[in-house]
């Protein structure tokens, strides 16, 4: 695909007759690009190669690109894994771990925007303040949150159940700053002759700003779905019981139970890697969004 | 509608033009709708005001309510912790006040020391590569040629899936019979090596024996999770230089290349400068993350060998979930605060060597 995008490439250039310093230089990033590429996506394809072959190909010196015999196997164990005391837990983690994102994505869209909206629109006393206040909480290193927290969460009896993932994150400063800036940034006049038409604030909220916003709001949506599908710590502190894990600690749980069994491992990797990565080719644009939007996050 | 990095951190251009924008088109508005109605007056804009500010508070509420607890009053109690000797998490009951004790035996506590010199290593290392990787993949990119979209999508994949992902392959690519040891021709046990890279320089000078262990640099297993955090973190702080520069209108370029500034003359002394805001938002947040290192450390090694991939954060996190003498609560919560101490002072050293220039 990357040279035929080469080819192509030179037609339009030709036709505005540019120097042949352009050309050169054009095929030397090109070059780049293509050797960069390769390296960027190879781990993912050897990984989703690797999940087809038995463990002593897996291991063996020097190793293979393709597998001998494409074999199933390693993703009908994994699928049909069970612990003594659960049966089936892959697909319990898979589920686990999507509706807590479905969850977080709700909840951050709706409370983020509706704080984000009162910021950007609406005038109140300590405006100001709280404003300076979300910013300032961003640089509150997680460590401190997440790890001597879990003593407090303990103290709240929150250990093993989800609360401690749902609730502190219902509403992000991320998301607040987010969707202020970006309240800010469409013009009021369709909200004002909403307001004159008799519509209260949450009716200009809910039907004038909130359907402008569809571009943010995907960004955010997607910054919250792989901070909850990708997070590792919080799970890994709050929920201890098997069948209540998500899937990147199962992963973990996995790592622990068999740690020479690469292919079990490499599966494991791939049902936790393919979701989003489909989600990324498809929305690709809203994901380099996202990326250049964390600056705000701080982390 | 595109809105941009760094407003929080770093004012930067886009954002000075958004919010003139709409401060011109709240005057043009203000200006029409006093012509159209006037002003309410009096008693009747008191109430408006009012119920204004009382929805207003309802829209924040779900914000103060839950920056209350798990950030203010999460934070009290956890700071409060760190004065006692809180040992298990769920014994709290029983845990005495002691005063800065966890503070004072943090700093003489070899395994934080270690913990603390890794992660300085990890620092230095980790935020120097990936700023000058993700600059140069983003002047790459930064080109009207066909096919670029495609390529910043591939070039972008190693930051969509997880760091677990990414260490659960890595652990793989890894083994001594692994791609990276096919590929770099070497067969080092890269994970779990201890031995420190620049021990082979001070043995040849003789002062191998003498010298600290901080000074004979990361082990190899620390260099080999090094790199996977190299690798991940590239492609988002790459987007977010991408975004800088295809923000630089091309007259300037142009304007360069009239005064003879072309290819890495202009690369130095035009984009360099430009980017400057932004390599210091990069190099802030790249600060902030790498000292508090943890998911790869979790999946890869544990700490090992030898404790060379120990850091602060794992080590946080295993004597507050740790068993019998382990669990040291009131101990990790006062080596967090001043990991958070650490961290919250380079970052200002770092804004201020910043504003100097």
């Amino acid at each position: 695909m990357a040279t035929a995008a080469e080819t192509r490439s030179v037609t339009p250039a030709a036709r505005e007759g540019k120097p042949a310093s352009f050309y050169i230089v054009a095929v030397i990033r090109y070059g780049f690009l293509i050797v960069i590429s390769i390296i960027a996506f190879l781990p993912f394809v050897l990984s989703f190669l690797g999940t087809f072959k038995t463990n002593v190909e897996l291991t063996s010196f020097p190793p293979t690109f393709l597998p001998e015999q494409w074999r199933v196997d390693n993703w009908v164990r994994v699928w049909n894994f069970s612990l003594p005391t659960v049966q089936n837990v892959v697909p319990i983690w898979i589920w686990n771990s999507t509706w807590l994102a479905i969850v977080n994505v709700l909840t951050q869209l709706f409370f983020c925007s509706l704080a984000g909206y009162a910021f950007a629109r609406m005038r109140f006393p300590g405006r100001d303040w709280i404003y300076a206040f979300i910013i300032a909480t961003m640089a509150i290193p997680a460590v401190i949150t997440m790890i001597p927290g879990f003593v407090f969460f303990a103290r709240l009896g929150w250990i093993n159940t989800y609360w401690p993932l749902i609730v502190p994150s219902i509403v992000t400063p991320f998301g607040i700053l987010m969707l202020t800036q970006f309240f800010k940034s469409i013009p009021r006049e369709l909200e004002e002759a909403a307001q004159i038409d008799g519509l209260d604030r949450f009716g200009t909220y809910t039907r004038i700003a909130l359907p402008l916003s569809r571009p943010a709001l995907i960004t955010l949506a997607i910054l919250a779905f792989q901070g909850s599908w990708n997070n590792f710590t919080g799970p890994l502190l709050f929920l201890q019981r098997p069948e209540m894990m998500t899937l990147t600690v199962g992963m973990n749980f996995f790592r622990t139970q068999f740690s020479n069994d690469f292919s079990a491992i490499l599966v494991g990797a791939m049902f936790n890697a393919i979701p989003v990565l489909i989600l990324f080719f498809i929305l690709n644009r809203y994901f380099l969004e996202s990326a250049s939007y964390s600056g705000l996050a701080g982390q | 509608m595109r809105l941009r990095y760094g407003f929080a951190l770093f004012p930067c251009p886009s954002r000075a033009r958004a919010r003139s924008l709409s401060d011109q088109t709240k005057e043009v508005l203000v200006a029409t709708t006093s012509k159209v109605s006037p002003a309410p007056s009096g008693s009747r804009a008191r109430s408006l005001a009012r119920r204004e500010a009382i929805t207003a508070y309802l829209f924040i509420a779900p914000y103060l309510i839950t920056a209350a607890i798990f950030t203010v009053g999460l934070l009290v109690y956890a700071f409060g912790i760190s004065f006692t000797d809180l040992t298990a998490t769920f014994a709290a009951a029983n845990a005495r006040f002691v005063g800065l004790d966890n503070y004072l035996r943090a700093f003489r506590d070899a395994d934080f020391l270690a913990a603390l010199g890794n992660a300085f290593w990890y620092f230095v290392i980790v935020t120097f590569f990936q700023t000058i990787g993700a600059i140069l993949l983003a002047v790459l990119l930064n080109a009207k040629l066909q096919g670029m979209r495609f390529f910043r999508t591939l070039l972008y994949s190693p930051s969509v899936a997880s760091s677990i992902v990414m260490s659960l392959i890595f652990l793989w690519l890894y083994l001594p019979t692994g791609f990276i040891n096919f590929f770099l021709g070497t067969d080092i046990p890269w994970l779990t090596t201890p031995d420190r890279i620049f021990a082979g320089f001070w043995n040849a000078i003789g002062l191998g024996e003498v010298v600290p262990a901080f000074f004979q640099g990361p082990s190899v297993a620390w260099v080999a999770i090094m790199m996977l955090a190299i690798f991940t973190t590239i492609p988002t702080f790459m987007v977010m230089f991408l975004t800088a520069l295809q923000d630089v209108p091309g007259y300037v370029y142009e304007a360069a290349a009239i005064d003879g500034a072309t290819g890495p003359r202009a690369f130095w002394y035009i984009t360099l400068p430009l980017l400057r805001p932004v390599i210091a938002l990069v190099v802030i947040l790249g600060t902030i993350g790498t000292f508090q290192v943890f998911d790869q450390v979790a999946i890869l090694t544990k700490g090992g060998p030898l404790k060379t991939t120990l850091t602060p954060a794992y080590l946080i996190y295993t004597k507050t979930l740790g068993t019998g003498t382990q669990a040291e609560a009131g101990f990790a919560a006062a080596m967090a605060f001043i990991l958070a101490f650490v961290i919250v002072g380079i970052t200002l050293i770092q804004r201020r060597l910043i504003e100097q220039e």
